[in-house]
């Protein structure tokens, strides 16, 4: 009996351990060089994980902005983790860090959503500055 | 290992040698090319000579073909001073927060600036140029791809067609402010797709299927301690000697750990005055953990870790043995299942008998590449002699570094003798003008003599 439990007990505990470790940690992109990519060019995200729009609103009590991608309005939190980088490169100027007022109604904006599935909580906004 | 000579090119090479137009002379009966070795051959192309507008540097330029798609302290010492590696040292752009010359030069250290581009005086980390050998059988978990050192090496999506934006953006800029159009220029799609095909076509494209019959008795006995569970350990993370871990019974993919390596006493970028800020790994900020390489290339792809902190392969199986490892995250995990509370506790013999297990199965590798490339060559017209040159070179690299592999060990001098006239055979076959073929089928036979010393019939 407890030979046939010892091998159960071990890969449960390593099946522990692998969250421990890190081994079932979601994947990330390297959101260092992520910040000096234009807005819309991101491979493999840009529009498919993303939303690009106009902001269309900004609600600083709450900490939400919302944006109208062609017809859709879409709502999301910015969070104190949420990274706002302003994207400058339409002016030939580096990418700057920005926060919570830079977003602006009429700005043009990407969002990746820390959530795909539910698309509530920003990981990253990118506001285009193009003057 | 100073002196010895690496390469590996893609299986498909052949076709993409030719779209490359590196032959002589145009061939009728030359072979249609299929889409994806073009791609291959582009691929190729782009990595090693596509600078992005920037700096000067292109992929190449720290995955060196001739260190197995690395880099290492000694084959720096015999660049020249304008080399783009060096573009720190010559660019007054880049003199400050891009490099560190003097760690680059002695340890083989490329700065990356993992955490953020806010603080670049100090907030950054030094690493090691990872090998980009075996990648189809390396990357892949379930959570999704995993490059780089610390498993998050790609923007954007993450994937590895993701990864050359964030290198180019790293590694090619002309100055710090990274704006894309000025500094550099971001690869299209089709330059991505280009990259991606050539990495994922370099070296193996399967695992081994372990235990192999190995001839060696002290590589069998390493290969058995590397197997077992309750001492070794090793296969539980490093499945056939690859990068992927058996957990909980299930196969868990291209993982991520904290072993420790950070933990280690004197290492050497931190014996200098330099300032070398710990690395924290995956994410922002980071968890500790870093990703599984294959041990299957290891042997003549050190330094050893993303620290470059040990130089032989000796020396990175003892990593394992010291409480540096033992007082980590895994080592504590390990200790928890082990009947005794050890975590990994081998000898100096058993710590020697891994090490030449892991420099046999380096070696086969070196042969199976090698003969591979030797028969694409032999495939060759007379006016196809350039294109065969290429692959002889390659193939005599592959054979070269066997020899090293085997010899830094002190194992199998049969063995060795075999390979090193494989060696002067294939360079034989490179000079010759009508022996080409008889030479190559001749260092062929000599490679599969040197295996035999290796490994029994079977595998």
């Amino acid at each position: 009996m407890k030979e046939g439990r010892e091998p159960r007990m071990r890969r449960l505990m390593i099946g522990v351990a692998a969250t421990l470790l890190g081994a079932v940690l979601p994947v990330h992109g390297q959101k260092a060089t992520e910040r000096f990519i234009p807005l819309g060019q991101s491979p493999g995200l840009s529009q498919k994980a993303t939303t690009i729009g106009e902001v269309a609103d900004v609600d600083a009590r709450a900490q939400t902005l919302t944006v109208v991608d062609k017809d859709r309005r879409l709502t999301v939190k910015i969070t104190e983790q949420t990274q706002i980088w302003l994207d400058r490169s339409k002016v030939k100027q580096t990418t700057l860090t920005g926060s919570f007022s830079d977003l602006k109604s009429g700005r043009r904006v990407e969002v990746k959503y820390l959530d795909p599935d539910t698309r509530q909580i920003a990981e990253w906004v990118k506001v285009e500055v193009a003057q | 290992m100073p002196g010895e000579t690496r390469g590996r090119l893609p299986r498909r090479l052949v076709p993409a040698v030719l779209a490359g137009g590196l032959s002589l002379a145009a061939c009728p009966s030359q072979p249609p090319v299929d889409p994806e070795a073009a791609r291959i051959g582009r691929g190729r192309q782009i990595f090693f000579n596509e600078t992005f507008g920037g700096n000067g540097r292109t992929c190449g330029t720290c995955h060196r073909e001739e260190r197995s798609f690395g880099i290492d302290p000694a084959f720096i010492a015999t660049l020249p001073k304008n080399d783009p590696l060096f573009v720190a040292e010559f660019n007054p752009d880049l003199k400050q927060n891009f490099e560190n010359p003097r760690l680059m030069r002695e340890f083989g250290l490329i700065l990356e600036n993992l955490d953020g581009f806010d603080d670049l005086a100090s907030r950054f980390t030094q690493r090691g140029v990872p090998h980009v050998l075996a990648l189809r059988t390396s990357i892949d978990s379930p959570q999704g791809p995993r490059t780089g050192w610390s498993g998050d090496g790609a923007p954007a999506d993450g994937s590895l067609r993701s990864f050359a934006v964030g290198a180019v953006i790293q590694h090619f800029t002309k100055r710090l402010d990274r704006v894309p159009g000025v500094d550099f220029r971001l690869p299209i799609d089709e330059e991505l797709d280009a990259l991606e095909a050539f990495q994922r076509s370099l070296g193996r494209e399967r695992d081994l299927e372990l235990p192999l019959p190995l001839r060696g008795t002290v590589a069998s006995r390493g290969q058995a301690i590397f197997l077992d569970d309750r001492l070794g350990k090793c296969n539980i993370c490093h499945r056939n000697a690859g990068a992927n871990a058996t957990l909980g019974g299930r196969d868990a993919g291209n993982a991520n750990f904290n072993t420790g390596v950070e933990s280690l006493p004197d290492q050497p970028a931190r014996l200098t005055a330099e300032l070398v800020p710990t690395d924290d790994g995956f994410g922002t900020p980071g968890n500790g953990t870093f990703n599984t390489p294959p041990l299957v290339e290891a042997a003549d792809t050190g330094p050893f870790f993303h620290n470059n902190a040990i130089e032989t392969i000796e020396g990175a199986v003892a990593f394992y043995n010291g409480q540096a490892f033992n007082n980590s995250p895994s080592g504590r995990f390990l200790a928890s299942t082990d009947p005794n509370g050890v975590g990994i506790r081998l000898d100096a013999t058993q710590i020697v008998a891994v090490a030449a297990f892991l420099r046999v199965i380096n070696t086969l590798e070196n042969i199976r590449a090698s003969t591979e490339l030797l028969g694409q060559a032999e495939a060759f017209s007379f006016f196809q002699r350039a294109s065969a040159q290429a692959l002889l070179r390659s193939a005599a690299k592959e054979a070269g570094d066997g020899v090293a592999v085997l010899r830094s060990g002190c194992l199998h001098p049969d063995a060795v003798g075999h390979l090193e006239e494989s060696v002067r055979l294939i360079q034989d076959a490179e000079r010759s003008l009508f022996g080409r073929r008889r030479l190559i089928r001749e260092a062929i036979r000599a490679q599969e003599s040197a295996r035999t010393r290796l490994i029994g019939e079977g595998k």
